[in-house]
């Protein structure tokens, strides 16, 4: 696999570089590659060959990165759990992808019923990092994402879906990182976003920065851009949406690219923030996990390039060897101009999710075109295309949101919600805009009011933080539509976050 | 204002946003020893706080919060 070997060039020819700097401790490539050696000798010796998908505690720390690395030079995928996600679902999580291994580096080891590789206490070192041979179709890594029945579901990527992501960004002449650039790493790894937040950086010889887990997010990117003058930025909208309030006291010209993915980015911000990096070029990025995170970018620019729909900045075109089609109900193209569900072709698409078929024949559909079969995915956005073949985004098909980039099913809330409550009530989880534009979750209950906290103790054993509503309000009956469904839209209003 | 004024008034704000008062706010305080303090609602509580006391934060100082006492010297400084 290219792009495996590249890993392992750029490491050893970038050894005096920094590869990391954790809470202001910095690691160079050479004890990043030292740490590499460590795990894959523990994982060539402890690990059966047969096994090919490996636990992965995500820590903010050298050996989680040095895992991914290991794994992949010995063709192993990667399932990474969040340790600070409900213990139920990680093992759930295991128990789906019969994951019998797990490499953790915390300080209290907890996956007692697996066999644990604690990757901090490691001496012996495998002699090199030459990767084996890796047939294409083996798998890279398993994200799970929120699932519409309260069970995660599994997108798998393979390590050839990964070298497709590489070449369509390689193709691209406006993004050329350096083994100079310093560039921030702000997501968990267990967001498929941080795929490209750690893999071009470490292809390049660049140094990540990272977000230590106790501090509060946008003021600590902001201190980091400031104090470690950040070249390259990778961001979800909703960092920009905080720290809007001080835009006037931002300009950073140290910024050389700015990307911008996982969520809509809307115009007038990015105008605001574009005023903040004198020196940038700006990338509004789309693509789903079932994709290898990017599919396409609009190279947004203040004065010449502010396509938008709705205020949303345009998703603009499919990169490299990507397809991009707007259908309709039956799957058919619709006409230029008009809305559909955008759907995606292309090297970089999921084999399917996993162990699902019910969920696969919903989501991936072939088309024949020119005697060509072409497998697509549906990703559940509406888009329409324009004259120019720019594609710009309209909204959601269905009830999934974003929570600070994070995908969440609205009925995966309401499922764990209803779950253990006594009163059999109606419950609805809504995404609700605050002030700053960014969504945060309610639930609202159709009941006479009660106290909540056995509810959401319980939600908070089954669901990520970020998952679990901040806000709830009670009605004794909720509003309808004409055609009898909930009417969400009014609904809403009953919140007063602001 | 004394300090003490001040650290009232302030474990009043993080109540009235994080809806309980489950917690006692000292100089060294910080997001990990309060439930429910993280990235949002310390939005939220910065708001609340800049309402009470009528000043408004710089981000240079936001930045390199880390703690309560952090916060309480930033507040003495504006009122």
């Amino acid at each position: 696999m290219r792009f495996i070997k590249n890993l392992q060039h750029s490491i050893e020819s970038n050894s005096t570089n920094n590869v990391l700097c954790i809470n202001n401790t910095y690691y160079t490539y050479k004890e990043f590659a030292t740490e590499i050696k460590k795990i894959r000798f523990a994982i060539e010796n402890d690990i059966a060959a047969s096994e090919k998908l490996i636990g992965l505690v995500t820590n903010d720390d050298i050996q989680t990165y040095a895992s991914i690395i290991a794994l992949w030079l010995e063709g192993k995928a990667y399932v990474p759990v969040n340790p600070d996600t409900p213990i139920d679902r990680n093992y759930h999580i295991f128990e789906l992808t019969k994951t019998k291994y797990v490499i953790d580096s915390s300080k209290e080891l907890v996956y007692n019923d697996l066999n644990i590789i604690n990757s901090t206490t490691l001496t012996k070192e495998y002699p090199n990092l030459v990767p084996k041979e890796i047939p294409e179709n083996d798998l890279a890594y398993i994200l799970f994402t929120s699932g519409t029945t309260g069970v995660p579901k599994g997108v798998p990527i393979t390590f050839s879906n990964v070298q497709a992501l590489v070449d369509s960004i390689d193709a691209e002449p406006e993004f050329n990182l350096t083994n100079s650039d310093r560039c921030l790493q702000m997501f968990e790894l267990t967001f498929d976003f941080s795929v490209v937040t750690y893999l071009f950086p470490i292809l390049s010889g660049s140094c990540m920065y990272t977000i230590p887990k106790e501090a509060i997010k946008y003021f600590y990117i902001f201190k980091l851009i400031k104090s470690k003058k950040l070249t390259v930025l990778t961001m979800v909208p909703s960092i920009i949406n905080y720290l809007r309030p001080y835009f006037n006291e931002i300009n950073e010209p140290s910024v050389r690219y700015c990307s911008f993915g996982g969520g809509a980015l809307h115009s007038d911000i990015a105008k605001e923030w574009s005023d903040c990096l004198p020196n940038c070029k700006i990338f509004n990025y789309y693509g789903p996990t079932e994709f290898t995170v990017y599919s396409g970018f609009y190279p947004y620019h203040k004065e010449t390039h502010t396509k938008a729909h709705n205020g949303i900045i345009a998703i603009g075109t499919p990169q490299k060897d990507t397809l991009y089609l707007v259908v309709d109900n039956e799957n058919s193209e619709v006409a230029i101009g008009k809305t559909g569900e955008l759907c995606l072709a292309g090297p970089q698409i999921t084999p399917g999710y996993w162990e699902n078929e019910e969920r696969n024949k919903v989501s991936f559909f072939i088309k024949e075109v020119e005697n060509k079969k072409i497998r697509y995915y549906k990703t559940g956005d509406l888009c329409l295309k324009d004259h120019d073949g720019d594609f710009l985004y309209v909204g959601r098909a269905d009830f999934q949101v974003k929570i600070r980039g994070y995908r969440v099913e609205l009925s995966e809330i309401e499922f764990h919600a209803k779950a253990k409550s006594k009163l059999k009530v109606n419950m609805v989880a809504l995404d609700i805009l605050n002030k700053l534009g960014n969504a945060e979750l309610g639930l609202a209950i159709e009941s006479a009011p009660f106290d909540t906290k056995e509810l959401f103790d319980y939600m908070k054993t089954k669901m990520p933080n970020y998952m679990i509503p901040m806000h709830v309000t009670f009605l004794k009956e909720f509003p309808h539509s004409l055609n009898g469904k909930i009417d969400r839209k009014e609904l809403k209003k009953h919140f007063n976050i602001n | 204002m004394t300090r003490e004024d001040v650290l009232t008034k302030v474990t009043s704000a993080f109540a009235t946003i994080l809806e309980h008062n489950n917690f006692k706010l000292t100089d060294t305080t910080t997001t990990d020893d309060v439930d429910g303090w993280e990235s949002i609602t310390h939005m939220m509580i910065i708001s609340e706080i800049e309402k009470v006391f009528s000043i408004k934060f710089k981000l240079m100082d936001l930045m390199n919060m880390n703690n309560v006492g952090d916060l309480l010297d930033v507040i003495q400084s504006e009122i």
